[in-house]
């Protein structure tokens, strides 16, 4: 049943929306500038985008290339993240390489990886999949290390083996926290799919925007943005109801403010 | 244990960087990669260190470090600012979830031609974006921080006399002090990613825009130039963090 609370939670979000694109469009008529469409007419050219089959076909490839790197990227890292949380051995001998690569923006890397591999699916899906993975062995890297060490004793005591017990104990008690990285993986997988292929530019939906720009075509340029920024919207709430379901149990009462104003 | 743990730690870690060197040696001394794709280390280092003290180079990475502070400080004063306010204020919070829930997960690059189109092609749409991009890890840690604080501390501020309003200051901001800390972090590195970005795409200076100029002209040395310079700076950055970190969170148990 629907109480009214969860309703105005639910509607909340779409209010937001509309509120920010009421202010676009306030803004937009009050600069009144060539190269800054009101929010109605970007809307308008959504239509004729996403009724092209060749742009909707792009747009699809984009999303498939992320689903690809950002799956394999989750399925390496979180492996890799709860043994280096588990064995100092690994954590040293895998830390000072990921802190190089880290702020080594991956979508940057595109140019040089272009040159080995080709402008085709292989590289974009590389440099998405190493964007991805950083985030993700992280996280779980901390989730793993703050495992409390009382509850490995007792499933060892209970003759778990040590494959057991990071299965059975660490992965789901570094859960929330690896979901953390993956969200945080998310929205880096969407950046650097635009990226990649901004600078790629053979197909989809960031080559659609950038070309747009290059040509002048504004409504499309803004067009785009309000479909890639669905799908991010998209994306998140649908990675938020996985992420509550699975972790609901480790969930802070964010509800109840700081009671002292 | 701790001097020579560390030495023995930094020895460990110093072997996959050492065999990523050898490997990348190797594929260029046996032929696998012509050296115009991938060019041998010292000769990249070689030419780092040649760049490091030439005058354009340095401005290009004066450039970028100057957008990177720029939009990382305008993201810590607000994502600190709003996520306090969030945390501490029931009717900010009732108007902000939505907004945030939003923008967040929006794509900020996304944004960058309509930064592009609206603040020009200098200094401001840069710092803009990564601003932008830099602010949802910091606001949410910190409101993530603020509202996880224990009610005790804050009673027993009260109940010491404390106002209402220096609460604030004096309990809450300490305590959400660690995670704060976690989300300036994840923000600082967003922060160098996006800055090297925006450059890509359209700039006349910067680090990002010597990477550009030397993919359009195939110079696969100038291209690991900047990409390293940008990971060093990463990692000199990070280290500064880690320094406020330890010295800002000196009385909290494991840090």
């Amino acid at each position: 049943m629907l109480t009214g609370k969860s309703v105005a939670a639910r509607l909340a979000p779409v209010l937001a929306c509309m509120g920010l694109l009421a202010l676009w469009q306030i803004a937009a008529l009050a600069l009144n500038s060539d190269s800054f469409p009101t929010a109605l007419e970007a809307m308008r050219a959504i239509p004729s985008i996403l009724g092209d089959k060749e742009a909707l076909i792009n747009i699809l490839a984009s999303l498939r290339r992320m689903a690809v790197g950002f799956l394999a990227a989750v399925a390496f890292s979180i492996p890799l993240g709860l043994l280096m949380g588990r064995s100092a051995s690994v954590a040293s001998f895998c830390n000072p390489l990921l802190m190089v690569i880290y702020p080594v923006p991956k979508a940057a890397l595109m140019p040089i990886i272009m040159l080995w591999l080709g402008v085709g699916d292989l590289s974009k899906t590389l440099v998405i999949f190493l964007g991805v993975s950083l985030p993700v062995i992280y996280h779980s890297f901390e989730g793993a290390k703050a495992v409390e060490e009382k509850m490995l004793w007792s499933g060892a005591a209970m003759g778990l083996s040590s494959v057991e017990r990071m299965i059975r104990i660490v992965l789901p008690a570094s859960l929330p926290e690896i979901l953390t990285g993956c969200r945080t993986g998310l929205v880096l997988a969407l950046i650097t799919m635009v990226t990649s292929e901004m600078i790629a530019r053979q197909s989809g939906a960031g080559n659609i925007l950038f070309n747009a720009l290059d040509m002048g075509q504004y409504d499309t340029v803004f067009a785009m943005i309000i479909i890639i920024g669905a799908m991010g919207i998209a994306l998140d709430v649908a990675f938020e109801s996985m992420r509550q379901r699975l972790v609901s149990w480790s969930e802070p009462q964010f509800d109840v403010p700081l009671s002292f104003s | 244990m701790s001097a020579r743990r560390f030495t023995i730690d930094g020895l460990i870690g110093a072997i996959p960087i050492a065999l990523l060197i050898g490997l990348w040696q190797a594929l260029v001394s046996f032929g696998y990669a012509p050296p115009t794709l991938l060019p041998p280390p010292g000769l990249v280092f070689e030419r780092m260190v040649h760049q490091l003290t030439s005058g354009a180079f340095q401005q290009a990475i004066a450039a970028t470090v100057f957008r990177l502070f720029a939009g990382f400080a305008i993201a810590v004063v607000l994502g600190v600012g709003l996520g306090l306010a969030a945390a501490a204020s029931p009717a900010v919070n009732a108007l902000m979830r939505p907004i945030v829930r939003v923008l967040a997960p929006l794509p900020k690059v996304a944004l960058y031609p309509a930064l592009l189109l609206l603040l020009g092609f200098g200094h401001e749409s840069k710092v803009v974006l990564v601003a932008a991009d830099a602010l949802f890890p910091i606001l949410l840690s910190t409101y993530y921080g603020a509202s996880t604080v224990e009610q005790k501390l804050i009673w027993s501020a009260m109940a010491a006399g404390t106002p209402p309003r220096q609460i604030l200051f004096k309990v809450v901001l300490p305590a959400a002090a660690p995670s704060i800390l976690t989300g300036c972090r994840i923000g600082l590195v967003i922060s160098c990613i996006v800055v090297f970005l925006a450059e890509m795409i359209t700039s006349t200076d910067g680090l990002g825009h010597v990477l550009v100029t030397a993919a359009r002209t195939f110079q696969a040395v100038d291209m690991f130039v900047p990409l390293i310079t940008i990971s060093l700076l990463g990692l000199i950055l990070n280290g500064l963090l880690q320094a406020a970190r330890s010295y800002l969170l000196r009385g909290f148990p494991e840090v």
